[in-house]
């Protein structure tokens, strides 16, 4: 990571899905920087609110989802911001993909079955004004070979043609085609097995340091997460409860949740009988539980939890964490984990 | 290399045999004699013969005794009813076979091949504009109701277009017929019927179109009004489930201008369930629709087919049914390849 200029800041943004019930606050006051060249990986359980935040970032939420406050600013590259949220619908076409770029979950999913790959190519290009097929194309084969794919074959292909590790690495060609200063990615090794995953983080690594862009990475696998990223969040029911630097977290966490995941994730070094989960399942989103969302699951709850909603508290350099335990977190952490404080 | 001749003979026939066009050629004439069989045996179990009808007729309308009604009746058609059954079949394949559809038995010495010849341009041009004008305005209007799915159009359009679907045509063409012509006095009746004015020269000139339009102008809006329902309904849930798709919502991000969208990636995907009903349709437009032609008297191949029923007309009704389902064949085989052109994961032809 370098301390370098923000690209994205994002200032207590709030997303609420309109439901049946009532208002599904899907994520709450969610603030963070990303800087250039920096990843930032967020973790969570299913239906913490991270992938809504991904697509808040580039207005695709649907149509039911309401953003009631926050600021989404980006940051040009010649220096000039803009709030995200106030962009008109041009504007935002415009902004889209070629300054944030997204891969999605679902790669097998994420291209046209009627179309060619180099057809997909073509129209991202052209809806961004640059028309010479050749230029594209060039551009297009370049990048098939720094994701390691058989650039004339997977550009004239189909993409029912593809395996499902191949299209994923079509989709993240795909998405630095126009060069974009950030890059995010949702799971995008879940629906790949375990090799292919392996070779599509080669991939994002090697480009990621020849091209210098930054990415947002949404993973449920921790040791994805440890390996990509420089920042880790940790988002638990629509909030970023933790926030730091990769070492920091994985090592000194300061929150309960993020103590819990680790604890979940079996490790080399510790024995079956050390793995536990986190008991009972994610809270209600339209009517969360009062002060600490997390207490109700929490081991180091007391009542202080479940009455006042903990700040975010800075507590080592760029970490930061939302809990009225952070000590006692932090001492059983270093117990666990073995590193030294 | 294994090159003797018999071997390469042998291989040529594997790839002739094997490949996709003959496959669909043997299918096709397969399902036509099998059509043909069925119907032969299955019109002469209808009630009576056409010398059997001509003799009620002569003994009701000239009050002939029975006798002399058979007599005449067996002297104005060229037809054995006492012929055994698979002698005639025999027969009729042999002449199919060599492309006679043999001479009508009511009109005695019309060859059945000249009477579709002068009924089908009718049914082709009526039900035809009819299907593509339900088509067009059916997937226009699902899609624009999937769009904007629980505003005032989608509302409004999915109980009319569900009402449309559910009223048979026969009704529809009495209430045009009675109710606008008759009642309201909206058209003479007298100007509607039939195919085309007595009164105007056939060419292309401005009063032969204008009344060949205007002639078929119930027949077209009936047809329209009783299917575009279900092409709305289908556009409707096929778009809607199109919108759903991921790829979607990648091209949203992808920053393309919403046209692109709307026809590369909704509509060409959203249209790909329809083009198989199409098909269908398009096949049966052969067929025209034989109580629409009988009410409105257009003079196409339904009311050819109505007229043959009635009289037992053997072979015009063999003749109507070949054509009809030679119809439904060949569409649903044009079906399979437009299909594959728009739908690359289905794409035949073997190789890739």
């Amino acid at each position: 990571m370098s301390e370098n200029k923000v690209v994205l800041s994002v200032r207590d943004l709030s997303v609420h899905y309109l439901t049946q019930r009532g208002a599904l606050k899907a994520v709450s006051h969610a603030s963070f920087d990303l800087h250039k060249g920096e990843t930032l990986a967020l973790m969570g359980e299913s239906g913490c609110g991270k992938s809504t935040l991904n697509l808040a970032l580039m207005r695709l939420l649907p149509g039911n989802a309401r953003v009631p406050n926050g600021a989404i600013v980006y940051t040009r590259r010649d220096g000039s911001t803009i709030d995200v949220l106030k962009m008109n619908q041009d504007r935002l076409r415009r902004f889209r993909w070629s300054e944030c770029a997204m891969v999605f979950q679902a790669a097998l999913n994420s291209l046209n079955p009627v179309l060619r790959v180099r057809d997909m190519f073509y129209d991202t290009a052209r809806a961004h004004g640059e028309t010479n097929h050749h230029k594209v194309r060039r551009r297009a084969l370049e990048l098939f070979r720094k994701v390691r794919l058989d650039p004339e074959r997977v550009f004239n292909a189909y993409p029912h043609e593809l395996s499902g590790g191949m299209r994923q690495r079509v989709l993240i060609a795909l998405g630095l085609l126009l060069d974009p200063q950030i890059v995010i990615l949702d799971e995008p090794t879940t629906a790949v097995d375990i090799l292919t995953q392996r070779t599509i983080i080669d991939v994002l690594l090697s480009i990621k340091d020849e091209l210098n862009f930054s990415i947002i990475f949404i993973s449920h696998d921790l040791s994805v997460a440890a390996e990509m990223a420089d920042t880790v969040g940790t988002m638990y029911a629509g909030e970023i409860v933790e926030l730091g630097p990769v070492n920091d977290m994985f090592y000194r966490p300061r929150h309960a949740y993020t103590l819990g995941l680790l604890e979940a994730i079996p490790r080399l070094s510790a024995g079956a009988e050390e793995l536990t989960s986190i008991p009972g399942s994610p809270p209600d989103l339209v009517e969360p539980p009062s002060g600490c969302k997390f207490h109700i699951r929490c081991p180091f709850a007391t009542d202080i939890c479940a009455k006042e909603t903990p700040p975010m508290e800075v507590v080592g350099d760029g970490h930061s964490a939302a809990c009225w335990h952070a000590d006692q977190v932090y001492a059983r952490a270093l117990q666990f984990t073995g590193a030294e404080s | 290399m294994e090159g003797t001749p018999a071997h390469r003979l042998y291989d040529a026939i594997k790839r002739v045999v094997g490949s996709y066009a003959f496959r669909v050629v043997v299918q096709g004439i397969l399902t036509l004699w099998a059509v043909t069989t069925f119907t032969f045996v299955l019109i002469r179990q209808m009630p009576g013969n056409p010398i059997q009808i001509k003799i009620d007729q002569l003994m009701d309308q000239r009050q002939l005794s029975y006798d002399d009604a058979l007599k005449s009746a067996a002297g104005l058609y060229d037809f054995d009813p006492d012929e055994p059954l698979i002698q005639q079949y025999v027969k009729y394949i042999g002449k199919l076979a060599r492309g006679d559809l043999g001479k009508s038995i009511l009109s005695a010495g019309t060859p059945v091949a000249d009477q579709i010849r002068r009924y089908l341009p009718w049914t082709l041009f009526s039900v035809g504009s009819g299907l593509l004008i339900s088509f067009t305005l059916g997937v226009l209007l699902g899609m624009s109701m999937a769009y904007w799915r629980g505003g005032l159009l989608d509302n409004t359009m999915t109980v009319v277009a569900s009402i449309m679907y559910g009223v048979p045509d026969f009704v529809i063409a009495l209430l045009l017929l009675l109710v606008a012509g008759v009642q309201l006095e909206l058209f003479k009746v007298g100007d509607v019927l039939g195919g085309i004015s007595q009164d105007v020269e056939a060419g292309f000139n401005v009063p032969y179109i204008t009344s060949l339009v205007q002639h078929a102008g119930l027949p077209v809006l009936t047809y329209v009004w009783t299917t575009v329902g279900g092409w709305i309904l289908t556009m409707k849930s096929s778009t809607i489930s199109t919108l759903g798709e991921d790829y979607i919502t990648v091209a949203k991000a992808r920053g393309l201008p919403e046209r692109r969208i709307v026809l590369a990636y909704v509509g060409r995907n959203a249209m790909l369930p329809l083009i198989t009903r199409l098909a269908i349709s398009i096949g049966f437009v052969v067929g025209g629709s034989v109580i629409i032609e009988f009410i409105f008297q257009y003079p196409g191949l339904g009311r050819l087919l109505y007229t043959a029923i009635n009289g037992r007309d053997y072979t015009t009704m063999q003749g109507v049914f070949l054509v009809i389902s030679a119809a439904v064949v060949v569409s649903n085989i044009l079906a399979d390849l437009v299909f594959g052109l728009l739908d690359p994961r289905v794409r035949v032809g073997g190789q890739k």
